[in-house]
């Protein structure tokens, strides 16, 4: 990315963005860096298929919507190798049982954030490849049409995941795009879960006791992919891709699936802000987030 | 469109990062191969949409989650085995549900249930076997003249002799602390206030709160209520105490005598309401035993889209007593209503109740 390209995204980014990113270019190091924050945001559209033993035996499939917001951007302690990503999301499902008499609402609210280690291969320069950690929070529930005393089965979980991309520019017909692929993998953290045959009502009169379940591999295995086709036009993009969760609790023998897949479509771009009174070297370095 | 033209990093240096971090990508290669193996640990029973796999969703439903198969000394293994063959592929939906909802009536609870487009299966032996012990046009017309007042679902009234009487037909109707404040200001003058919960087959167990809270003065154990904690027939939680509070300052608090009338029909949140008056000081029950339904319900479905409905969560009264069989009248007040006397414009029950506040009305 050139610095004259920048200058259209700069003013865009004056007029977007505050203190967030007021301070952007505010590097320790000698040499001037920009670290441009490269947004996203997006709406998702795609199938949902539930499983909530609490609700119902039954698996229920219908269609899932989001809202996302994405922010990355280059750390400022060494920005050449680390950088953040702050994700926000809100979903709503709406499932059905198989002989379709009944639903099953969702909701789930999710916000994260987490840092990357990046690596560039000499060998392929338009690679690159990043590994790291996040932590993240969710909450949401299901709904069931048709339950009396258990209609509701709420979700909300605190996890430290693994994650990482790998990302490829290339050129398609001269239009610059950037592939990336991001997995992310919780490992550890809590989740809630009332017990096997647990109501509400007991939890409302003041049995707070065994909701929270420490997460593991064995009893809370979530998977969350990301692959996204960043193209290019100008200074804003237009993101495309797919967007999979799998996700498979089992505690107190109560098993939850839900498994989404999503088509996902949206705008990114690069911000920054202007400071009259340190105005950006022509010297200075752009390190991009994502780009 | 490139990363940056200037990154520093040495070609060794690389190679060296690349290998320290490949394990973590690794690992986030070999967990999205897992994530196909994984989720095949939380098993899902699935079952088949015919007759023989909607039956067997049934019993497996029932004898994971039904809370009173020991306590009712039920051998659902046993009924499993007399039913089952009684299912057979290319019987009707009808047929079908005759078989599943004769199963169910083994357990002889109100509270269990199963809803099809054209039928639900209701077990009545817990009301039509006992005496009916209400009319409620006799006590509308007898004693009220058909003048009396309608709130939601209460009916109330100064009855001659003096007694306060409000009838409460549903728990499933809600009732407000300021409707509360009226009635029994209105009654204030009374001897002893009548509460006829006759037929009231239950409904919100907060509405039961609601009503209690007028008849207590410090934070009272309402009783106890647990869950299972897993699919086995006695996997169940400690019994955990649950306590209502006093009404909230400003609403009126009833400190005379309360009988509370009761009759077969008198079901679920209702028996739940008359096992914990039973219980307060100044609080006598006449009438016939409750019908009971002590277990909250939990609702589940079978794979062809019909719905089932079944007792789940027992909660006990305060001395940690099951009331699913219902709750008995306070010792002495057991009152059937005598044939004779409702011909003769009277209701034996109430007539005890009145006399009882007469005789002794502190």
């Amino acid at each position: 990315m050139t610095l004259p390209r920048l200058t259209s995204l700069i003013i865009l980014g004056a007029a977007a963005l505050t203190g967030a990113t007021s301070k952007a270019d505010d590097t320790p190091l000698t040499e001037p860096v920009i670290r441009p924050v490269t947004s996203a945001y997006t709406i998702e559209g795609g199938s949902s298929h539930i499983a909530d033993t609490y609700l119902t035996p039954l698996r229920y499939s219908g269609w899932t919507t989001a809202l996302s917001y994405e922010r990355m951007q280059a750390m400022r302690f060494d920005p050449e190798r680390w950088v953040m990503r702050l994700t926000t999301s809100f979903a709503l499902e709406k499932t059905d049982n198989p002989s379709r008499n009944a639903s099953v609402w969702g909701v789930d609210a999710n916000v994260s954030w987490g840092m990357m280690r990046r690596f560039h291969l000499s060998s392929v320069p338009s690679l690159t490849l990043a590994g790291g950690g996040s932590a993240e929070l969710n909450i949401g529930a299901l709904y069931s049409t048709r339950n009396g005393n258990n209609p509701v089965s709420a979700k909300a979980s605190a996890t430290v995941n693994i994650t990482g991309y790998a990302t490829w520019n290339f050129t398609l017909w001269r239009l610059p795009v950037t592939v990336r692929y991001q997995p992310t993998l919780p490992v550890a953290g809590a989740f809630f879960s009332p017990d096997y045959g647990e109501l509400y009502y007991e939890i409302y009169l003041g049995d707070t006791s065994g909701l929270a379940h420490a997460a593991w591999w064995g009893n809370y295995f979530r998977l969350d992919n990301l692959l996204t086709a960043d193209l290019h036009f100008g200074g804003t993009s237009l993101r495309l891709g797919y967007h999979g969760n799998i996700l498979s609790t089992k505690v107190n023998d109560i098993v939850t699936r839900n498994i989404s897949h999503c088509a996902v479509v949206g705008v990114t771009g690069e911000w920054m802000t202007l400071n009259r009174r340190h105005p950006i070297s022509k010297e200075a370095r752009i390190i991009s987030a994502l780009y | 469109m490139s990363y940056h033209s200037s990154h520093r990093l040495s070609h060794h240096t690389i190679r060296h990062n690349i290998a320290v971090t490949f394990p973590g990508l690794l690992a986030v290669i070999v967990a999205s191969m897992l994530s196909l193996l994984l989720p095949s640990c939380h098993e899902i029973e699935e079952y088949d949409n015919d007759p023989k796999g909607n039956f067997e969703a049934l019993w497996d439903i029932i004898d994971r989650h039904y809370c009173f198969l020991d306590e009712k000394g039920i051998d659902w293994q046993e009924i499993h085995d007399r039913y089952a063959p009684q299912v057979y592929d290319g019987m009707t939906r009808q047929q079908l549900f005759r078989v599943c909802s004769s199963m169910l009536d083994e357990l002889r609870d109100g509270h269990t249930n199963l809803s099809t487009p054209f039928a639900t299966s209701y077990y009545r032996k817990w009301w039509s076997d006992y005496p009916q012990n209400y009319n409620e046009r006799l006590i509308q017309e007898h004693y009220f003249n058909f003048n009396y007042t309608s709130i939601g679902a209460i009916d109330y009234g100064l009855l001659t002799q003096g007694v306060a009487y409000m009838r409460y037909s549903t728990f499933a109707s809600g009732i407000g602390d300021g409707n509360l404040n009226y009635i029994l200001m209105l009654m204030q003058s009374a001897v002893g206030l009548i509460i006829d919960v006759r037929d009231n087959g239950g409904g919100d167990i907060t509405n039961v709160e609601t009503l209690v809270r007028r008849f207590i003065s410090e934070k009272t154990l309402a009783g106890y209520i647990s869950h299972k904690t897993g699919p086995g027939h006695s996997d169940f939680s400690e019994p955990y105490p649950y306590y209502f509070d006093p009404a909230p300052t400003g609403c009126l608090v009833w400190t005379k005598p309360v009988i509370v009338l009761t009759n077969r029909g008198t079901f679920s949140a209702a028996n739940n309401f008359v096992s914990i008056m039973k219980l307060l000081p100044n609080v006598r029950i006449v009438g016939a035993t409750t019908g009971g339904g002590s277990g909250m319900p939990f609702s589940s479905e079978l794979p062809n889209g019909w719905g089932v409905r079944f007792s789940a969560c027992p909660v006990t009264d305060a001395l940690g007593q099951s009331t699913e069989f219902g709750v008995e009248p306070t010792e002495g007040c057991a009152v059937d209503m005598d044939p004779a006397d409702i011909l003769s414009g009277h209701d034996t029950i109430l007539d005890f109740a009145i006399a009882l506040l007469q005789s002794s009305p502190d």
